[in-house]
């Protein structure tokens, strides 16, 4: 008894004794910034958020980069040339080396490119004619030979990628983790999946590297890369992200210093705002992020032959009050938005102008006025045959932030539209895009974030073989309309294409497809003496690389 | 002997497998892909589908998942890193979550039973009120809560721990979890050991031994602590795996990357990793029959009763 009660006193001892040395509470002078959510992969293969996509741009460069106003500007490519027909990019490399002092070579990018293509992974869509356009990346997704895939490298500094059609922002699409390169013969010194597991089984040629990483973990450090090829502008040497997923966590830990970059939700920036002091630290940036109500219209589904009624969509969109939700539900920044492209998202590359600049193009369709929407839903009751619709709601649950706005959105239309009822289902995640996929839905609550700075990354969502958050909608002159401005003629000619967009973009919204909502913002606390975080509305949500500690 | 004890390592085992069939089939017929899936074509999806082997009968697929597990591996993930194997992952988690729970385990034992001590010795007095009124408390106030509280008064207020779990700073940082986490602990064994030291002081061996003239600390030790902490182990085997599986809102609030917090990531992502739930599952499983089986073989060695029972039985 005796022995073990010293034991225990001695632990106790040793615990209190590592107490003083804590150095991470309180004024740390190192940068440590939230990340929202937990890495789930650094393969650029297999990653599919926004966290894991943002650690690996960290660590490892592609071939452009985005400066601070979301232009691609060269990284790991000194240089391009593009062929006349746009179709044949060829990129010169810069001399540049990888952490463990090989050079990047263009076999590195031709070896990843058709790994990532035969993995099947959720983001291997992004090298199809939907997207990049890359030659035989389809076939080669679906199961063809990686060796087919448009891509080659006739010397180690040339890397020549052959497209099936011109892409006008294919350069800036350069700058998306899933075309970045990877040494060959450092992955396949590894055990099979354990590539990107720890900082050993993880390769940089980028700003940084990784210090301590393991699957899962809520810390990871980083450290400068010195033979990085940007080296010099870097002035960061050690810093490190924690995840943290509540935003009361977040604002407490900004409060009392151990974090000094935190993403808040809409109750804490009202919190925020009463205190003048802290308010000064609040920035909004939009993300790009556009969301909406997508209609079930399957006839085969048990609601949708009430859905099908395009009166009856007409009517729920116009009886939303949108500045409402967004002023008094989501309250973080977000803006409302009566288009199907959001808001501050795909500049024109020749006028510079936002696609979705003129909110109020399609107000004759999409708006916020009750007795318009009477008129739809009455004549949508004639059209049915039908008094009374109950319609159900699915939301996934993840955030309390969409239950809020949820609610808000029931309480309007029932209130707005005598005999509809909207039946609100929350439900986590992966059983949200169950129901989607198997249709046993009629409304649900769509968030989707933009992969590059195109209208294209939401207008290919409605297309007749578009992703499986689809509306089954079919629309033939909608669909041509895509096609021919993602392969087609269209693809050539860039002012032709943009009116074009606008053409579809009207189509949608003419027959309330989807109901717009807002545009996201993200409510950011940045301590005073961090400065040159970049934010960007797609691909990869913040650059730290210039980032400058006062 | 020996026979009473492999007839109950054979019942754990069985417990365990009808455990992972019951678990398998229900992770299989829950809505939603093991993958994330919005960005993917019904084609795509049923590639993926295919090559993972999911479209298999579901019978075929838990005969290949028990030869995966016999081979002592718990496959890849899904969904989560890379889809790299989950032992390694598994392991370095488990590891976390033990290391925490070891030291809430010492803790929730020590000062559990120096309440439920100092309680049985004032009985009816204000002390004994006091520590029953802890004790109750620590059963009512769920460990996160505690732990939140403890966060914002020694972490934010005054910046003694740091506020996020630090691996490198793992002692100074394990302090407050471990302490949240025993508090249900140190609740449960305080009340036992006092019931269980009221019974013995009554008792008329103590009461003998008094008359002998054994008074004080030497007789509390010598008889009748010693008497009462048979029943408080019972009550200690669950405890002590249900310390170590780790706690999820914890693990996952102060960000300490432990298998409570793995199981929580597994479910909670864009596709559930059905070979993670399905790992961890099995694993806390496991350690609960464990805890189980020693408990029970623990019983036959002290009183051969029970191994009578079931031999007549």
């Amino acid at each position: 008894m005796k022995k073990i009660f010293m034991a225990a006193l001695l632990l106790v001892t040793m615990i209190f004794a590592g107490c003083g040395g804590s150095d991470s509470a309180g004024g740390d002078k190192k940068l440590s910034v939230m990340l929202g959510s937990n890495v789930v992969s650094l393969d650029s293969a297999q990653a599919t958020d926004v966290a894991s996509f943002e650690v690996i741009a960290d660590c490892i460069d592609g071939l452009m980069q985005l400066d601070a106003d979301g232009k691609a500007i060269p990284a790991l490519a000194e240089s391009y040339d593009v062929s006349a027909d746009g179709k044949t990019y060829t990129f010169h490399l810069r001399e540049a080396k990888w952490a463990n002092g090989d050079p990047v070579t263009a076999e590195d990018f031709v070896f990843a490119w058709r790994r990532h293509c035969k993995s099947s992974a959720e983001y291997s869509y992004i090298m199809g004619d939907t997207v990049a356009c890359v030659k035989n990346a389809d076939a080669v997704i679906k199961g063809g030979d990686p060796k087919t895939l448009g891509v080659s490298a006739p010397d180690p500094k040339t890397f020549v990628v052959e497209l099936d059609a011109p892409v006008s922002f294919f350069p800036a699409l350069m700058a998306f983790p899933t075309f970045y390169p990877i040494n060959e013969k450092f992955y396949n010194s590894l055990a099979e999946g354990s590539y990107g597991t720890s900082p050993e089984t993880f390769l940089s040629n980028g700003a940084f590297m990784l210090a301590s990483y393991v699957p899962g973990a809520a810390n990871i450090q980083l450290k400068k890369n010195d033979s990085y090829w940007d080296a010099a502008k870097v002035s960061i040497n050690d810093w490190q992200y924690q995840v943290v997923t509540s935003s009361d966590n977040a604002l407490t830990s900004f409060k009392n210093g151990t974090l000094n970059v935190v993403n808040i939700g809409g109750n804490q920036v009202a919190h925020v705002n009463q205190d003048a002091e802290l308010a000064k630290n609040l920035k909004t940036f939009s993300s790009g992020l556009l969301n909406y109500l997508s209609f079930n219209q399957d006839p085969k589904n048990h609601h949708a032959g009430a859905l099908a009624n395009a009166n009856l969509r007409l009517a729920i969109s116009n009886a939303i009050d949108r500045e409402s939700l967004v002023d008094n539900y989501v309250m973080n920044g977000a803006k409302a938005t009566y288009t199907a492209v959001p808001i501050d998202f795909a500049p024109n590359a020749k006028t510079g102008k936002f696609f979705a600049e003129d909110q109020k193009q399609f107000s004759d369709v999409v708006s916020f006025n009750v007795s318009k929407a009477q008129e739809f839903l009455s004549k949508a009751k004639s059209e049915l045959g039908k008094d009374s619709f109950e319609l159900n709601l699915i939301f996934s649950n993840d955030g309390d932030a969409n239950t809020k706005i949820v609610q808000a959105i029931k309480s309007q239309v029932e209130e707005n539209l005598p005999g509809v009822m909207i039946k609100l289902q929350p439900m986590p995640k992966a059983e949200y895009l169950s129901n989607i996929t198997s249709n046993s839905y009629d409304i649900a609550l769509v968030d989707w974030v933009p992969d590059y700075n195109d209208p294209m990354t939401f207008l290919t969502l409605w297309t007749t073989t578009g992703s499986e958050i689809a509306e089954h909608w079919s629309n033939a002159d909608y669909d041509k309309i895509i096609s021919d401005c993602s392969t087609g003629h269209l693809a050539e000619d860039y002012d032709a294409r943009w009116s074009a967009l606008y053409d579809a973009e009207k189509i949608l919204l003419d027959n309330a497809v989807i109901a717009p909502l807002f545009t996201s913002a993200s409510a950011v606390l940045i301590s005073p003496n961090v400065e040159g975080i970049e934010y960007h509305v797609a691909g990869i949500s913040r650059v730290f690389k210039n980032v400058k500690l006062k | 002997m020996s026979k009473y004890i492999a007839k109950r390592i054979l019942m754990s085992v069985l417990t365990l497998f009808v455990i992972t069939f019951v678990l398998f089939v229900l992770i299989r017929i829950m809505p939603g892909d093991p993958f994330p899936v919005e960005r993917m074509s019904a084609e795509m999806i049923l590639q993926k589908r295919e090559e993972l082997g999911l479209n298999k009968p579901i019978l075929i697929q838990f005969a290949d998942y028990m030869t995966l597990l016999a081979s002592g591996s718990f496959g890849n993930g899904t969904s989560l890193y890379n889809g790299a194997p989950i032992k390694p992952i598994l392991t370095a988690c488990l590891i976390n979550s033990f290391k925490i729970g070891v030291l809430s385990i010492l803790f929730g034992t020590v000062v559990g039973l120096a309440i439920g001590i100092v309680a049985a010795l004032n009985r009816g007095k204000f002390l004994d009120g006091f520590c029953t009124l802890v004790s109750i408390l620590g059963v009512c106030i769920p460990s996160y809560v505690f732990m939140i509280f403890l966060q914002y008064f020694f972490s934010y207020k005054i910046p003694f721990f740091p506020y996020f779990f630090d691996p490198s700073n793992f002692m100074a940082s394990s302090i407050m979890p471990a302490l949240s986490l025993s508090l249900f602990a140190v609740s449960t064994i305080a009340r036992f050991t006092r019931n269980e030291m009221l019974e013995v002081i009554n008792s008329d061996y103590v009461k003998l031994a008094e008359s002998k003239g054994l008074y004080g600390f030497e007789l509390i030790r010598r008889h009748v602590l010693r008497n009462a902490l048979i029943p408080i182990v019972t009550v200690l085997a669950p405890l002590v795996v249900s310390l170590l599986t780790g706690a999820m809102v914890i693990e996952k609030i102060y960000g300490i990357n432990g298998v409570g917090k793995l199981m929580v990531d597994a479910i909670a992502g864009q596709g559930v990793d059905y070979n993670y739930v399905l790992a961890l599952s099995i694993v806390f499983s496991a350690l609960y029959i464990g805890a189980m089986l020693v408990l029970d073989i623990l019983y036959g060695i002290i009183d051969p009763r029970i191994r009578l029972t079931t031999k007549e039985g």
